[in-house]
């Protein structure tokens, strides 16, 4: 697609946890086995009354009052699965809250940390059909107000925050090709199975992860998601100058590293001080890379999202940060 | 791979004596064999069987020593 990824903002709440606070609330965990395994030394927590919308507008903000001419957006694509309200949409109030014009579309997507991969091909295939010239694709989610304090499976995971990319058309080839992919069969291995018509009656929303199931998956399937790829874009894998998987935690970007042969100095991570944000990871970790100049024009970066669903997609980007 | 081999694996995986595993051996009887415990169970035994379990879904629920012979032997492994 020539389609660029012009510019990324991120948002991150100012509470931070780490192993201290997991120790003092849960006395029985081993805490260095924990951060030895999942990697994640600090994550971040959005306060009581600070939802993903409220964290997509400080984000999207970020991006607006410098980067972007309000009246360049024809889109507004939202990813979360923590919506401030089952309806009206997310995205449509934040049209509203960001001042974007009235005929600007805006429509939430209910993806976890697959959502940025995804909302480029949505974002991408809108401006490549000339439907819309630029928009914006914001990712935010708040899955800690999900997870109780002594869930030790999922607490030390998982982050909150947000990123704000635009996305404009683009002189060159700069987006894709894209491999995506969908396994409903592991729906119930990662979930919050209250608040929704199936169990209405249910007020308490929980998160609840098969862990060893969504590894095994992740194991399986990332790595065919990698190639298939790389077929489809006809690379060799040793022509990808940087590969940015979402941050799920060191044992998972690991084993993906050993399973696919990959150099360490290849992979960008950024978990360690940021945590599992969901969908936000993968832009919150390419503003990263942006910041710290790891690319050069022309370089091309894999990106690949994964998880709850199972959902899953990756895609190349022709680095152009003239695009 | 035998199942001496094995035992061997999840033991230091554990980072247990080799002696205080045994068929009965589980997630609900071993301290050491937790959530994240059984993770490093799974990565290892994937490393000694060449990269080849991660397309073996039972292999995540496979969480004592018999489940875990059984799903080797289910799959021609052992």
């Amino acid at each position: 697609m020539k389609v660029a990824i012009n510019a990324i903002e991120y948002y991150l709440p100012s509470k931070t946890e780490d192993g201290s606070n997991l120790k003092e609330q849960n006395p029985d965990w081993r805490i260095d086995d924990i951060q030895a395994k999942t990697g994640i030394n600090i994550r971040r927590i959005s306060a009581p009354n600070e939802t993903a919308a409220d964290m997509a507008v400080l984000a999207a903000e970020k991006l607006l009052y410098s980067k972007v001419d309000i009246e360049d957006v024809d889109f507004l694509v939202f990813v979360t699965q923590s919506p401030d309200y089952l309806l009206p949409t997310s995205a449509c109030i934040l049209q509203d809250r960001l001042g974007l014009k009235k005929s600007c579309m805006a429509f939430d997507v209910n993806l976890g940390c697959s959502g940025f991969v995804y909302g480029l091909a949505i974002g991408g295939a809108l401006i490549e059909a000339g439907i819309a010239r630029s928009g914006l694709l914001i990712c935010s989610d708040t899955y800690t107000k999900y997870i109780d304090q002594d869930d030790r499976t999922c607490r030390p995971l998982f982050s909150d925050g947000a990123a704000a990319a635009y996305l404009t058309s683009s002189t060159y080839e700069t987006l894709g090709p894209f491999e995506m992919g969908t396994d409903g069969s592991g729906f119930n291995n990662l979930i919050v199975p209250s608040g929704g018509a199936r169990s209405f009656e249910l007020n308490e929303r929980k998160l609840s992860m098969a862990g060893s199931n969504v590894f095994m998956f992740t194991m399986d399937m990332v790595p065919k998601c990698v190639d298939a790829l790389l077929a489809k874009a006809k690379l060799n894998i040793d022509e990808i100058d940087l590969f940015v998987f979402h941050q799920a935690s060191k044992l998972v970007i690991d084993n993906i590293i050993r399973r696919l042969e990959l150099p360490e100095e290849k992979v960008f991570t950024n978990y360690q001080d940021i945590g599992n944000t969901v969908s936000a990871s993968i832009p919150i970790a390419l503003s990263d890379v942006e910041n710290a100049k790891r690319l050069n024009n022309g370089d091309q970066v894999m990106l690949v999202g994964f998880g709850v669903g199972y959902s899953w997609g990756g895609c190349i980007v022709h680095w152009n940060s003239g695009a | 791979m035998n199942e001496n081999e094995i035992i061997k694996i999840i033991a230091k995986t554990l980072n247990i004596a080799e002696s205080s595993i045994n068929m009965d051996s589980s997630a609900d009887n071993v301290d050491e064999w937790d959530s994240l415990g059984h993770l490093g169970v799974l990565v290892a035994l994937d490393k000694a069987f060449d990269g080849k379990l991660a397309g073996i879904p039972a292999m995540a629920t496979a969480d004592s020593v018999s489940k875990i012979f059984s799903v080797l032997k289910e799959n021609s492994f052992i």
